[in-house]
């Protein structure tokens, strides 16, 4: 018959949750109740006050780092710095290392998804809050204190439709914006006046489409039965949230773009695109255009660019031949110089009393273990800013009963946010030795 | 900070386990039956009752009162706890004065394995009810492209919507399909393009002709040595679309770049030859066929979406011709082009890089050059060279002509859809969205609801809107109806019966064959409820599988079932695997697979040939694959050949290169993925799910060490063992299949392949034949898993326990005739599920 859901593999850390997960597994969830902090906000474009606002930017790759040149030897602080960390030199004291952590899910390509939830689309019905990513549950807290709540930026080309790193609350993937070009524009390129007119009509004409087929929901909700009635509540709540989108829409609308002192972009390789998307984003975070960003470093990372014959993919199923490995760090350094840049960046613009990164949380890693073997264990992460006491590699048990779940760190980063939550995903409290600085 | 403590408790605290573990209701019957529940009993009270018993409860675990049937969500969790202990060997503890061997260690964890997949299947269960489906993306395509008699090749309306979910490689499954904001968003998109569209031409189209002659330049890259050579005089296609350069891949007519200017059908004809086809080079540089003629191909483009000398998303093939070699001639096609579109040439069997042909060839055959060019270096110069000089194996395009839009009928078929015969007139609004919203909903639309359309074209008429564009506004709600991105089934209380009524039912039925809405047949059928009788709904879908609209079944189902949709998506590498890119092979292997599935429906022949067959259709290239290129007469070698098998090994689907490739991951071959795939997708059988924590296997590929010998290892291991003697030794009889599904002997390493195998049962074979003739001795099991997949693909529901007696009947029906392809489809549509909710 049917195929058996995948095991809940989680179940350890569910325990320690002292989650029940008693129903509603039967029921839709979808029709819970959005986080009431989802209101719209501060007025649109108001100047940010003294206190600066925390920003995230969470950045992911598909297939992970090769761990023997990324998990240094020593912990604690002043560690030698492996290889594949070497870029990250001058910035050893301003981030987290940690070993030792993951979700506890499997499934190698299938299950990279759940990198910034913990947990996998398929398990999300058993969740409280599904399987929402920690970006898109800080996105809920914004309202319209900003353009655009959150950017998920990056390819969905390559295996099994790229990273997909952003979920919402209902499960559905972020789709992300696919490169330098179409970022620019939405960040800087406000509309002429016939644009306006036009998109001031569509908001008329699709409020007016909303109204009716609202009404349709409603009667046709009468028809049917009970499990029918939930699933028609997932058209309900999207009514409901496009209707938000459209305010937001109207009210930034008359609100005109930042300056972004650059010129337009075009959309060259995700390779040599990838350093522009990091300035971009520092741009959008500068403008206070968002307050929270994600990066996914897709498959379609070109390895020919680096003169590698084989493709990303196939280099990382290296096999332990040295010729795969020595290609396939190529691509990782890279990726690693490109990171420290962005860091660089941020560390460099002023923010209030103190940088930009001082406001900035940065998390940069995968839902990849080792991609060789497939696994989703021992991820490869730094996290960056934000005001937290860096410098140190911390290493937590990789198993026993005292793990400690990647999702608390999630929880840090979205009390640090300002998002009062006490759990998120698997996490049950904030990352034990992460302290403000 | 609170949060803290509680996590310290709940860490080390697991408070929760015994609050389960007593039944206070009484349960269901337990899926391991009796006896197994005695196995897991004395089990638990021989070596675990000690320290989970009455008497103690470390770790908060009692097990002398556990629950031996899944009926709550937590009950999962203390199942896979224990099933992880003793996998892991933790538990008993060394300490621990009885210890279990490992047969009893084996049973414990398969008979606790099917109490969680017994409960799993439960928590998934819709009841055995279909939940209120929405179209998939391919269905709204289908539906939109049929309401409005609109041509969806170079229109896509969705490219913006996330993607479907999917179970078991199935994206027709009602409760896991879901909307969400951004869907509905799209949807408010897509039914403005799609209505605009509709309406995009206002006076009728003049037939027109367009010219080309000289001046063709064609990208950046070519200008130079073109110029050079050729002073522009023709259009050169040298390489093959799946070419990674794009040099020379894609003829655009870029002084036409523009493209039509209305909707409609043009004639293409150009003025063509194949140049150098036999040339003196080895034709390893170019990975073609230098026996097959060469073929011109047309693909749209549109400028607006990128450079017309690259790859675009939307480029399906309008139409191929052969062309002759060293003679010029006019070759004419007649094509859909959309408004905005343009075509551009291609050279299907071209080869893969004509940028590293230039210089190998010079080097190479540096004799063949003029001595004073043989000295040439740098790609701008070897390029002039070697077209100047060289024999370059090309299509050269002296002359095109356009014309069109030929005989369009007026107004064009869109607008007749909205507004029938007669022009629009303001007092009609309410009738033609009636009309409309009628087909759309698949039923006849209430009166509430042409209401609420009517709202929304006042309130357009107020917007200041005029009544023309009102009413357009009122289709365009029509396309965000939930009436219309759902298949409704009404409620029919109370649960026992469940019968569809007779629009539900012709939706369920077009859906099922043609992924699309109902014909107009259909909807006269239901209207008068005649399709509620057995002779005329089997009638029906007799009529719809003869039709050639059934390719969206046959498409739709192999995508789903086979999960033929993700071929390619792990991409073959590109060095080791130079043909499957240089010979387009991936659309070879997916045709293979289609064409022998529609053959068997066609002449209504046994699933049995699924297992096995002594033929398979391929062309030329794919043939090649399959070491029998000489059955393919290369003049015809682009078209598909019901081929003879010779030999036994290929036959059947687990020859065909598609599943072979699909089950691989285009660097390597995994005996376990295989095999999992074969347990799940032929014999519906899917193993459990590895266990936690027990270490993955992590290739080595540079010693001697086999997979084989790296598995045997892993089945050591009592925990691995109890699946790995199901999948592995069906996925090693798949070894001698490489990445790409040609024959090995030996891995790449040198190493022999060994493909024998035991199967759990006691059947051993050599090789994959040998599987293959175990599997056709199965075929009852495997026809079992074939209903149960159709059934769920036709219905859009999982099967449950209580369908069973609907599979068996459709099993007994089409048993004794060795279970023929469309007697089990026929069955299908009569079957009580299929009618039912």
């Amino acid at each position: 018959m049917s195929a058996p859901a995948p095991v809940v593999n989680r179940r350890f850390f569910l325990r320690a949750a002292g989650v029940t997960l008693a129903l509603p597994l039967f029921e839709s969830l979808t029709g819970r109740v959005l986080g009431a902090s989802r209101a719209l906000g501060s007025q649109p474009g108001a100047a940010i006050g003294a206190t600066r606002p925390q920003r995230m930017v969470c950045v992911g790759n598909m297939l992970g780092f090769y761990q023997p040149e990324f998990f240094p030897t020593q912990t604690g602080r002043n560690y030698d710095l492996p290889s594949l960390l070497q870029p990250l030199a001058p910035h050893q004291s301003d981030f987290s290392l940690f070993s030792g952590l993951d979700h506890g899910v499997k499934g190698g390509h299938f299950a990279i998804h759940s990198y910034l939830s913990g947990v996998r689309s398929v398990d999300a019905k058993a969740m409280p809050e599904g399987n929402i990513s920690v970006d898109q549950r800080a996105a809920e807290s914004v309202g319209g204190a900003t353009r655009f709540p959150s950017l998920t930026i990056g390819s969905e080309d390559g295996l099994h439709g790229g990273c997909m790193m952003c979920w919402t609350r209902s499960g559905t993937r972020v789709p992300p914006i696919p490169g330098p070009r179409e970022l620019f524009r939405r960040l800087f390129i406000t509309d002429n006046e016939n644009d306006r007119r036009r998109s001031d009509d569509r908001f008329a004409l699709q409020g007016s489409i909303l109204d009716a087929v609202n009404g349709d929901a409603q009667s046709l909700g009468r028809q049917l039965g009970r499990r029918d009635q939930d699933k028609l509540d997932e058209y309900l709540t999207s009514v409901r949230d496009v209707e938000r989108q459209m305010e937001l829409g109207r009210r930034w609308a008359g609100v005109p773009k930042p300056k972004p002192g650059m010129p337009e972009p075009a959309n060259t390789g995700f390779v040599s695109d990838l350093p522009v998307l990091y300035d971009l984003i520092a741009l959008a975070l500068q403008t206070d255009s968002t307050r929270i960003a994600t990066l996914e470093i897709a498959g379609g990372f070109e390895a020919s660019a680096f003169g590698l014959r084989k493709d990303y993919h196939a280099l990382s199923h290296h096999g332990q031949v040295r010729e795969n490995i020595e290609g396939l760090l190529k691509l990782e350094k890279y990726q690693m110089e490109q990171f420290a840049r962005f860091l660089a960046k941020l560390k460099s613009l002023e923010d209030g009393a103190g940088t930009l990164l001082d406001h900035t949380m940065v998390l940069f890693g995968s839902g990849m273990g080792n991609a060789n073997a497939h696994t989703n264990n021992n991820l490869p992460l730094v996290f960056a800013g934000g005001g937290f006491k860096h410098g140190e590699h911390r290493v937590y048990p990789a198993q026993g009963l005292g793990r400690v779940p990647l999702c608390n760190l999630y929880v840090s980063m979205l009390q640090r946010f300002g998002v009062e939550v006490n759990r998120f995903g698997l996490g049950t409290a904030t990352m034990r030795g992460l302290d403000l600085a | 900070m609170p949060a803290l403590c509680r996590f310290a408790v709940a860490c080390f605290g697991a408070a929760l386990f015994a609050l389960h573990a007593t039944a206070a209701v009484p349960a269901p019957p337990s899926p391991v039956g009796p006896a197994g529940e005695t196995t897991l009993r004395t089990f638990f009270s021989t070596y675990c009752r000690e320290c989970h018993g009455p008497d103690q409860q470390k770790g908060d675990r009692r097990f002398d009162e556990l629950a031996l049937t899944v009926t709550q969500p937590d009950h999962l969790l203390d199942l896979q706890d224990i099933i992880d202990q003793l996998n892991l060997g933790e538990m008993p503890p060394a300490k621990a004065k009885q210890h279990p061997d490992t047969p009893e260690v084996r049973a414990a964890i398969d008979l606790l394995t099917q109490l969680v997949a017994d409960g799993q299947s439960r928590f998934a269960s819709t009841g055995a009810q279909t939940v209120l489906r929405r179209l998939n993306r391919q269905e709204y395509i289908n539906t939109v492209g049929d309401l409005f008699g609109l041509n969806m090749t170079m229109f896509d309306p969705t490219t913006r919507f996330p993607r479907d979910e999917m179970v078991m490689h199935m994206d027709k499954i009602g409760d896991v399909l879901k909307t969400s904001g951004f869907l509905l968003a799209q949807y408010l998109d897509a039914a403005d393009q799609v209505v605009e569209k509709a309406f995009a031409t206002t006076a009728r189209p003049a037939e027109q002709t367009w010219r080309f002659t000289g001046n063709f330049s064609q990208q950046p890259e070519l200008r130079y040595s073109h110029g050079k050579v050729f002073q522009y005089r023709y259009l050169c296609l040298y390489e093959t679309t799946t070419s990674d350069k794009h040099e020379g891949a894609y003829g655009p007519l870029l002084q036409f770049a523009e493209g039509v200017p209305a909707d409609g059908l043009y004639e293409i004809r150009v003025k063509a030859e194949a140049k150098f086809r036999k040339n003196p080079y080895d034709p390893n540089f170019f990975g073609t066929d230098p026996a097959m003629p060469f073929r011109l191909g047309v693909v749209p483009g549109n400028a607006k979406v990128g450079a017309l000398h690259l790859p675009q998303p939307i480029e399906p093939l309008l139409g191929e011709v052969v062309v002759k070699d060293d003679a010029p001639e006019w070759y004419t096609f007649r094509v859909w082009l959309d408004a905005g579109f343009t075509p551009r040439f291609t050279f299907p069997n071209g080869m893969l890089s004509v940028r590293n042909a230039y210089a190998r060839i010079l080097r190479q055959y540096n004799q063949l050059f003029p001595e004073e060019v043989r000295r040439t270096t740098g790609i701008v110069e070897s390029r002039v060279v070697v077209m100047r000089y060289g024999q370059l194996p090309h299509i050269r395009i002296h002359e095109v002509e356009i014309r069109g839009p030929l005989a369009a009928p007026w107004p064009p078929a869109s607008q007749q859809a909205v507004l029938g015969h007669q022009p629009f007139a303001p007092e009609r609004t309410r009738d033609l969205v009636h009309a409309f919203a009628s087909r759309a909903y698949r039923r006849p639309a209430h009166a509430d609801e042409i209401d609420r359309l009517m709202t929304v074209v006042a309130s357009r008429r107020q917007q200041g809107r005029t009544p023309f564009e009102a009413m357009k506004d009122g289709i365009k709600a029509i396309l965000c109806s939930p009436a219309f991105l759902y298949l409704a089934e009404p409620a029919t209380e109370p649960a026992v019966e469940r019968t569809l009524p007779a629009y539900a039912l012709a939706a369920r039925l077009s859906y099922f064959l043609w992924s699309t809405m109902p014909d107009a047949e259909l909807n006269r059928l239901a209207a008068s409820g005649e399709l509620l009788h057995a002779d005329v709904l089997v009638a029906q879908a007799r009529r719809l599988i003869a039709s050639p609209r059934s390719s969206a079944f046959v498409n739709g189902f192999l995508d789903s079932w086979l999960n033929l949709r993700s071929l390619g998506d792990m991409a073959p590498d590109r060095g080791t695997f130079v043909r499957y890119y240089a010979q387009n092979l991936e659309s070879a292997m997916k045709q293979e697979t289609r064409l022998f599935t529609r053959d068997l429906i066609d002449r209504n022949d046994s699933i049995v040939r699924f297992l096995d067959s002594d033929y398979t259709f391929a062309n030329r290239p794919l043939a090649r694959l399959y070491g029998l290129e000489d059955a393919v007469d290369p003049a015809t070698g682009h078209e598909f050949h019901r081929l003879a098998l010779k030999t036994p090994q290929r036959g059947g689907l687990l020859g065909q290169a598609s599943i072979l490739t699909v089950s691989a991951n285009g660097i390597e071959t995994s005996p376990v993925i295989r095999g999992v795939w074969l347990l799940e997708n032929i014999l519906g059988t899917p193993p459990a799910p590895p266990p936690d924590n027990v270490p993955p296997i992590d290739p080595d590929i540079r010693g001697a060490k086999s997979m084989r010998e790296i598995l045997t290892k892993h089945r050591d291991n009592p925990s691995c063992f109890e699946c790995h003697r199901k999948i592995d030794p069906l996925g090693f009889a798949l070894e001698n299949f490489d990445p790409i599904g040609a024959w090995r002997t030996r891995y790449g390493q040198g190493i022999a392949i060994d493909a024998s195998g035991e199967l759990p049962g006691g059947q051993t074979f050599q090789d994959v034949a040998g599987l293959k003739r175990v599997l056709v001795t199965r075929q009852a099991q495997f026809a079992r898993m074939l209903t149960e997949r159709l059934l769920t693909y036709a219905c859009g529901r999982r099967l449950e326990a209580l369908d069973r007696p609907a599979v068996d009947k459709i099993l007994e029906a089409t048993g004794p005739d060795q279970y023929r392809f469309r007697d089990l489809l026929e069955q299908v549509v009569l079957s009580r599920t299929f009618r039912s909710k």
